[in-house]
């Protein structure tokens, strides 16, 4: 097949420019005023007439029956509403929506079994969260332990009582399968020489500030549901948590609030939904829950990637990469509701910005007694940029090349793009070379290593790491099913949309058909709408509509809001423009073709005095029908929706030889950290932090930096703190704040240098690429490098994160041990 | 378990109400006199979301019964500005991009409030250090800590 | 996360609260809460009753009184911190603030509070022991004093009875020449330690005449390292005499294991804490006494 029926013609619209109005300023973000003064709604404040409060009993036990609840005592306490088992639950509620085929059910309270620690035993609705948990200590179970499966290598082998969803099979094995892409067999025997090792990525999580809660009601006159949550996806599947709750999606409302933060935690969370609604119906009154931390930390349905990784590269003695082999086990925790769309995920960018000739994955997923995995920024390619960056960093060490060296070496180059991976997937455009050259600069990497050089005559461990990793953006749904054993919700579609109008003053309206995340959806869609209009950013507002309103709208992830809502508001914006063009056309007497947006009116060409402004034109489209040209089409207001599609999705091959274009919008970057490791103590300081990044045309610079560094901080906390640790027997080790290390200010770098190397992509408006995650994605394997640079001269390899001081001196006191 | 009667001042309104002994002055501010700008994010003293000022001093609000609260002063995010009239630390949070989610940023802003009015020509490093009960997970905290210089910068001119 | 309920008493004096706290066997004393208060919301622990103490200014204080710095039990962290008497008279434990907690704990965090609540990574009971403190505690029966040595049992437990109030710290003030130094690792700054050292060192002639080393975080409670005092105690202080004192502290502890920290690291920590404590401690000895 040619490249050209392969890869879809572009459908952008808005090519790149050499300068914009709006677009590219580092303006002020409309979000802001309301959140600094205390003043966003998030799931938390809302507050409803009658309102009660539930609580949750979470299970002690990683995986017991659930012999008997006896919830009498917890009943009879003053101000008690309600008991709900998982049986008292089935009566109004089925299972929670699954991606997986064939599903895993879970239930919102846990039905029979656990199946881990923190999991749903029973809920209580009270007057206040206070009497909630005390009736919480007086419901009395008994369970009767099962084996807790804790190790994913172990689960593996499961049989009988250790099977967590025995009618899935006799086995915790959720999937496995194994993809081959290309000429690996060859490729390998050609090899020089294969690059061998295990990595263990650790669990983490996106654990965003604010947990997950909803605040549902229940209208018996209507039978509808209306819940108010930090959920997303509501506008895309939300008939889905109508599914779980018995009704049919119309008797179903979902409003989004603000959302404290998600770093992909919140992708649709519907679990904290099905139950507050379920509970509201139950009690006839808004029931509010809100997880706190430790039902957030034990259940929120959205720890990270964790898994094991057996890895082969093939290489020549010259340096080039030929082949990469890689067997990963991937620990899912006890349910397995995205399937395993991390991996569908990871495949988009598996061979990383180089020219790698072929790829083979066996991935085993596998059922343990542990909180679920979600998505946490990266959904999974994080972790197959750290296994690429520390093999190839491990192949430059095996032949003594230098690091940047055979980067350069290996990389995809800039006239071999639109290029297509063995996987089949496509990176759009891309320099990497230049992004390579602007951060060895940005970190004055030469000088740093002549530094380095002598602070290692001190007695000083000082180490330089060097990452250029993929930043795929604009995610397609075809990733949460690719990996498939049999079919199953095949979707193709994952457009996000706006609806547009100017009111008779000239003002214009944005409704959002996804949520705010954290991230800065308003900013971008006033930009992206100033731009089009040539309207004062002033004069534009942006709402969120709700369920009932929505259209189509799949939502932020995959760092693909921006790509998605600019789309979406430009499609929104022609048609309004078109409209205000014929009307303007029609009332100054001229050709549509010799009109244009200046300053917030439509004007002459080469005669700007000769105008009406905007807010003049739609007070006519709204008042004056009689003045407006006489066309059944051209009805009276300025309104508009666009629904924005997946600018390039393509279906996997039937046979399985490559799983089509699902990941297109290639960003990338390059990591430099310089940093000191006491190796007394394996406490690290970071000397220097240098970040490129090439995220296309950026909307607003000010904002992007914001994602890289933020996202370079998370990354340093997976890299260096963050573990979600359960011992032998599932218990969360570190459910609390005080242990589960997130970065504070103090280990945070005080001064990340931002680079930015802009490759517009063909085909999204304006070329512009997403870049909220990157960061993330790009600071692990630099952090690795940089360490395993570090202690060079004790003969350290790292293949496990986190690189905790406790690990990290382990590590020293072995080299020492051997030398 | 009585209830007990209290009487505070909070953002410059006094408030008498009766509270049980065990309502966490975090539940107080947010769920009696409805001033849901201060965050619970943690509930066990760590992430710093719910901090307010107590007699000028920050405190954590979930880690302080609303009954130690008798007779206190009391600044939530509510009181420190307005949409109209920001204090210049809000102003250059958002001149700064100090913020994205904003679950953080009342308590970070209160820390810095105390920080910036005990020492208006604070070096960054002692910006750090008032910072470091406050978690966020958004910025990274460079833009937080370049607000805070931005907005020292601005109090010390309003001050001259 | 919200605390189960509990009676409540507002004590208005130092008698007052003894008198409740006699009364109530059940009784917690409530001071600035910030353990207290975390734990209780976290629900590992139901007082039945509190007894505030936050009222008794007159527990709030820090004086020099002859031979000693006095500290009134509910003085605040913060207030501590940042005293220019301690910082004068027991400069060890305003080196042991900058690896304490955050600005908000602290200005509502009492040191009396903090020393009962006993947390064996906490920072002042080693501070306590290192400058040789004396802990006042009061009932109703009167007032006994106690070596801070002996005070801390074990984890979270005290030689506080159920009626005492502890009520002030004694620490005699440091000898002018005597050096000083609290060396700390945790993974995160103001956390509770993995591992952390207070040393105090005289050491008139290059020579060390007496020294004290306390670790936290190695065991159920803040550990005196007698051997380590040993071995440094006669021994010029250099690179060796540092290293044999560290030696001996690692050899003398025998800390837990946790997913933090497993035991060897603790140990290694012990050693190289104990070897910068030390040697910080000689760098600021004065010379001549």
């Amino acid at each position: 097949m040619t490249l050209d029926a392969y890869i879809p013609p572009s459908r952008q619209t808005e090519k790149p420019r050499e300068s914009y109005q709006w677009i590219g300023k580092s303006m002020k973000r409309v979000e802001d005023p309301r959140l600094l003064v205390g003043r966003g709604i998030f799931a938390d404040d809302i507050n409803l007439p009658e309102m009660a409060h539930a609580a949750i009993l979470r299970s002690p036990h990683a995986h017991a029956v659930i012999k008997s609840i006896d919830k009498s005592k917890a009943e009879a306490l003053p101000g008690v509403l309600c008991v709900m088992t998982g049986a008292d639950a089935a009566k109004y509620t089925g299972p929670l929506p699954s991606w997986a085929n064939p599903p895993v059910h879970q239930h919102c309270i846990a039905q029979d079994k656990v199946r881990h620690v923190g999991e749903a035993v029973a809920a209580v609705v009270a007057e206040t969260r206070y009497i909630a948990e005390d009736a919480c200590d007086l419901i009395e179970v008994a369970y009767e332990p099962l084996p807790a499966v804790v190790d994913l290598e172990a689960a593996l082998s499961s049989t009988g009582d250790a099977v967590l969803h025995p009618y899935r099979g006799d086995t915790n094995v959720a999937l496995a399968r194994t993809f081959t892409f290309g000429t690996v067999e060859e490729d390998f025997a050609k090899a020089d020489r294969v690059i061998e090792r295990r990595f263990r990525w650790p669990r983490s999580g996106g654990t965003p500030m604010e947990t997950h809660g909803a605040v549902a009601s229940y209208d018996p006159g209507t039978g509808k549901f209306t819940i108010h949550a930090n959920t997303s996806m509501y506008n895309y599947c939300g008939w889905m948590i109508a599914d779980s709750l018995g009704v049919p999606a119309h008797k179903l409302n979902i409003i989004p609030t603000l959302a404290g933060g998600s770093f992909g935690a919140k992708l649709f969370s519907h679990k904290p939904c099905v139950l507050a609604a379920t509970l509201a119906r139950a009690t006839d009154r808004p029931v509010k829950f809100m997880e706190d931390r430790i039902d957030n930390t034990t259940g929120c349905d959205a720890h990270g990637s964790d898994r094991v990784y057996y890895a082969k590269l093939a290489i020549q003695d010259d340096g080039t990469l030929l082949s990469l082999k890689t067997h990963i086990i991937d620990d899912y925790g006890a349910y397995f509701q995205f399937g395993v769309g991390q991996h569908g995920n990871a495949l988009s960018q598996c061979v990383g910005p180089y020219q790698i000739n072929s790829v083979e994955v066996a991935l085993e997923a596998v059922l343990t007694n542990k909180c679920q995995q979600g998505a946490y920024r990266g959904f999974g390619s994080e972790v197959a940029n750290f296994v690429i960056e520390r093999l190839v960093d491990g192949a430059a060490a095996e032949l003594g090349m230098d690091v940047v060296d055979i980067r350069r070496k290996n990389f995809i180059t800039p006239d071999q793009f639109p290029y297509l991976i063995p996987t089949g997937n496509m990176y759009d455009s891309g320099n990497y070379q230049a992004v390579l050259d602007e951060a060895l600069e940005l970190s004055e990497y030469e000088s740093w290593r002549a530094k380095q050089a002598e602070m290692r005559k001190e007695g000083r461990y000082v180490g330089i790491g060097v990452a250029t990793c993929q930043e795929r953006s604009v995610f397609s749904t075809t990733e949460f099913w690719m990996w498939n054993l049999e079919p199953g919700g095949e979707w193709t579609s994952s457009p996000d949309a706006v609806s547009l109008k100017i009111d008779p003053t000239g003002k214009a309206f944005v409704t959002l058909h996804s949520p705010f995340w954290g991230n800065s959806p308003e900013t971008v869609a006033v930009q992206v709408l100033a731009e089009q209009l040539t309207l004062d950013p002033s004069n534009i507002e942006v709402t969120y509509s709700d369920s009932d309103h929505g259209f189509n709208s799949t939502g932020p992830g995959g760092s693909r809001f921006t790509v998605m809502v600019a789309g979406a508001v430009v499609g929104a914006a022609h048609q309004l423009k078109k409209k205000l063009l014929r009307i303007a056309g029609h009332l100054m007497e001229a050709d549509t073709a010799d009109l244009e947006f200046r300053d917030g009116a439509v004007s002459l060409k080469g005669a700007p005095d000769k105008r009406l402004t905007i807010a003049e034109l739609a007070n006519t489209a709204h008042y004056f029908r009689l003045d407006l040209p006489e066309d059944m089409d051209l009805t009276s207001g300025l309104d508009a929706s666009y629904v924005y599609d997946h600018p390039v999705t393509t279906l996997p091959a039937k046979d399985n030889s490559h799983l089509g274009i699902f990941y297109p919008i290639m960003g990338h970057m390059c990591h430099i950290p310089v940093i000191e490791v006491d190796i007394e103590t394996g406490k690290i300081s970071f000397l220097n932090y240098a970040a490129v990044h090439d995220c296309g045309t950026m909307v607003n610079p000010m904002t992007l930096k914001g994602h890289v560094r933020g996202g370079v901080v998370n990354g340093i906390g997976s890299a260096l703190m963050e573990h979600y640790h359960y011992d032998e027997t599932g218990q969360l080790q570190n459910s609390l704040f005080t242990d589960y290390l997130v970065p504070s200010i103090m280990e945070s770098p005080s001064d990340i240098k931002i680079g930015h190397v802009v490759t517009p992509s063909p085909f999204t408006e304006y070329g512009i690429k997403g870049g909220g995650e990157g960061g993330r994605m790009g600071a692990p394997p630099a952090l690795a490098a940089a360490i395993e640079d570090a202690l060079r001269p004790l003969g350290v390899t790292i293949d496990e994160l986190p690189l905790s001081p406790n690990r990290l001196r382990r590590l020293i006191r072995e080299a020492q041990g051997r030398s | 378990m009585d209830s007990v009667k209290i009487a505070l001042t909070v953002n410059g309104r006094r408030h008498e109400r009766e509270v049980e002994p065990r309502r966490l002055l975090s539940d107080f501010l947010r769920e009696d006199l409805r001033l849901t700008g201060t965050h619970l994010a943690c509930e066990h003293g760590v992430c710093g979301s719910c901090t307010i000022l107590m007699n000028g001093q920050t405190a954590r609000s979930c880690l302080t019964f609303a009954v130690m609260a008798d007779g206190a002063e009391i600044t939530t995010i509510e009181g420190l500005g307005s949409v109209e009239n920001m204090h210049p630390l809000q102003a250059a949070f958002w001149e700064k991009h100090g913020l994205q989610c904003g679950f953080c940023t009342p308590g970070m802003l209160m820390s810095a409030l105390e920080l910036l009015r005990e020492n208006p020509d604070a070096s960054s490093e002692e910006i750090h250090q008032a910072l470091a009960g406050n978690l966020c997970r958004c910025t990274g905290y460079q833009t937080i800590v370049e607000a805070v210089e931005a907005a020292a910068e601005t109090m010390r001119g309003a001050e001259r | 996360m919200k605390p189960a309920p509990f009676d409540y008493v507002r004590a208005d004096s130092v008698e007052g609260a003894l008198s409740a706290l006699a009364e109530q066997p059940e009784a917690r004393v409530l001071a600035g809460g910030q353990s207290l208060i975390a734990m209780m919301n976290l629900r590992l622990l139901k007082p039945g009753c509190l007894i505030d103490i936050n009222r008794l200014s007159e527990l709030d204080y820090i004086r020099a009184e002859g031979d000693e710095l006095a500290i009134g039990a509910l003085t605040r962290h913060t207030a501590a911190a940042t005293s220019p008497l301690v910082a004068e008279h027991c400069p060890l434990m305003t080196a042991a603030y900058g690896h304490i907690a955050n600005r908000a704990v602290r200005n509502r965090g009492t040191v009396g509070g903090n020393l009962c609540h006993a947390d064996p990574a906490s920072e002042n009971p080693a501070v306590a022991i290192a400058s040789g403190a004396t802990l006042v505690l009061t009932s109703l029966d009167g007032e006994r004093r106690i070596a801070a040595e002996d005070f801390f049992l074990s984890l979270y437990e005290t030689a506080a009875e159920q009626n005492e109030l502890l009520t002030e710290i004694r620490i005699p003030k440091a000898p002018a020449n005597q050096g000083w130094s609290f060396q700390e690792v945790s993974t995160r700054k103001g956390d509770f330690a993995l591992v952390g050292v207070a040393a105090t060192l005289d050491c008139p002639n290059g020579t060390c005449s007496d020294a004290r080393v306390v670790a936290v975080g190695v065991g159920e409670r803040a550990e005196r390292l007698g051997a380590a005092e040993t071995a440094i105690k006669g021994a010029v202080v250099d690179e060796a005499g540092l290293a044999a004192a560290a030696a001996a502290a690692r050899d003398a502890v025998d800390p837990p294991s946790d997913f933090h920290a497993d035991s060897e690291f603790r140990r290694d920590l012990v050693f190289t804490l104990t070897r910068r404590a030390l040697g910080e401690a000689h760098g600021r000895c004065g010379k001549g006494g």
